[in-house]
């Protein structure tokens, strides 16, 4: 038995990290309460992220897949559509 | 204390490109020093979080009012504000491929190596590139 799925620990980190991106630039009191609880917004980005990872690693130590996709499969392009995803959220927020 | 958090940025940031290197080199052969150096390869992306947070709270804020007020505004807008997230997302994929190979699924961890060469090297590129834009 797995201690830790590192590959849906990883996915949901990589998500969270996006949508955690994307509504704190476009929600100011939201970028405003993560400065205010973890003295920067990268911080607490970081920690929300990391716990995340530790915790979602943790329940689903004996879940092998989700909806017909291997953990290794949905990571892979969780991880790759956040960092897309980033990217393309600041060009368009510049060029906007 | 800014050269010192410099030189261990850049330093620690260039062990994550030629460690992975060694461990796609030796993937298939398998020796024994292969988890330990995949474990410290996962506590050197951690540890990185240090001096690149130092940096990036403490002094790029000078930096980032230089880039903004010349030629190449997208060099924060873009380069940097998209550097800083990435950087987050280092960590969590070397320990994916650190605990592959401790878990012995090494040669699954072939892709996460990969992606933290070409993460850690793009990340390399992107700092250069928002010093240059401090100048333009």
């Amino acid at each position: 038995m797995a201690k830790f799925n590192f590959y849906f620990g990883a996915a949901a980190s990589a998500l969270l990290l996006a949508i955690l991106v994307i509504v704190a630039e476009l929600m100011v009191p939201f970028k405003d309460w993560l400065k205010a609880t973890f003295g920067h917004h990268w911080i607490g980005k970081a920690v929300i992220i990391t716990l995340a990872f530790l915790a979602i690693g943790f329940l689903t130590k004996n879940k092998k897949s989700l909806a017909n996709l291997s953990d290794g499969k949905i990571e892979w392009y969780s991880v790759i559509a956040s960092l897309i995803a980033i990217f393309l959220f600041f060009a368009i927020e510049f060029f906007k | 204390m800014r050269d010192f958090v410099l030189f261990a940025h850049i330093i620690l940031g260039l062990a994550l490109i030629a460690f992975p290197i060694v461990i796609l080199l030796y993937l298939k052969k398998q020796p024994n020093w292969l988890k330990p150096l995949s474990i410290l390869i996962a506590a050197i992306s951690w540890g990185l979080l240090l001096p690149s947070g130092k940096l990036y709270l403490t002094f790029y804020p000078a930096t980032k009012t230089l880039v903004n007020a010349g030629a190449w505004p997208w060099a924060h807008s873009i380069v940097m504000e998209t550097k800083e997230h990435w950087g987050l997302l280092l960590p969590i994929i070397a320990t994916v491929a650190a605990g592959l190979v401790a878990t012995k699924r090494i040669e699954e961890s072939r892709r996460w190596w990969i992606l933290v060469i070409i993460l850690s090297a793009l990340l390399g590129v992107m700092g250069r590139i928002v010093k240059i834009g401090a100048l333009a």
